[in-house]
């Protein structure tokens, strides 16, 4: 199934990326408030700001799947119409980490979602999907507006 | 979310083809035909469906009908389908400089 893959360098040690992503005060820090606890089944919330456009009331509902410190954490992330899975790798890369984000488990049963995995997974959204874009642009610079 | 006629009608591979054709200006029914080695029929169905999710428009010049690429709706399926991806380089980010900005 198609994912959503992210990856980041960040230039200190694998520990520290393992303690941002697992003390609950850090984590709120760069993603959002949780009662998030390193222990495999623990569950727990993300709160943050609804997006009605998506479906969602602003609360994620989560449970840790896998702890692997300090190189692997994978929970559940479950909000708006979205069932999926959260996974983060940490990959010692000199002195530095490259973190590596995983959101899979979207549905394929769901158009909207399927579509939109088609587009992410297929290039789409890179190249077909932008040129068409492009020409909106065109038309607007054409436009003067 | 955006409308779901949209999302029908970019995921046939020949609809995506057909509106990257349009790109290139506004063409008659007998040239898309052509391009694709389709019968007729079966580009006016694809065409239809595209002009239904708004995609396309229809213009008569002379005897002929022309279309043309519409891509606005477009724009909220690249939205939607950015979100997340856009939501977790962001926050990615975030965990990089707030590590970076601390010894």
């Amino acid at each position: 199934m198609a994912a959503i893959e992210v990856d980041q360098f960040v230039a200190r040690p694998v520990q520290r990326v393992w303690q941002a992503l697992t003390d609950p005060d850090l984590l709120a820090r760069w993603l959002m408030p949780n009662d998030f606890k390193p222990v495999v089944g623990h569950q727990f919330t993300f709160r943050t700001e609804p997006v009605p456009q998506h479906g969602f009331d602003g609360i994620v509902h989560c449970q840790v799947l896998a702890l692997d410190p300090p190189q692997l954490l994978r929970i559940s992330w479950r909000g708006g119409t979205l069932d999926t899975t959260v996974t983060w790798r940490l990959v010692p890369e000199g002195t530095g980490t490259r973190l590596l984000i995983t959101h899979d488990g979207f549905d394929d049963t769901d158009p909207a979602q399927q579509a939109a995995m088609k587009i992410l997974g297929g290039g789409w959204q890179g190249h077909l999907a932008r040129r068409m874009l492009s020409v909106l642009d065109d038309a607007a610079y054409e436009g003067g507006g | 979310m955006p409308d779901a006629d949209v999302f029908d009608a970019i995921a046939s591979p020949v609809r995506r083809a057909i509106l990257d054709l349009l790109r290139g200006g506004a063409r008659p029914v007998h040239d898309v035909a052509a391009s694709f080695a389709m019968t007729r029929p079966a580009v006016s169905q694809h065409l239809k469906v595209l002009r239904q999710a708004g995609l396309v428009t229809e213009e008569r010049v002379g005897r002929e009908r022309h279309y043309r690429l519409d891509a606005r709706p477009l724009r909220t399926v690249v939205d939607w389908a950015g979100h997340y991806e856009r939501f977790w380089q962001h926050h990615a980010r975030l965990l990089g400089e707030l590590l970076e900005s601390s010894e």
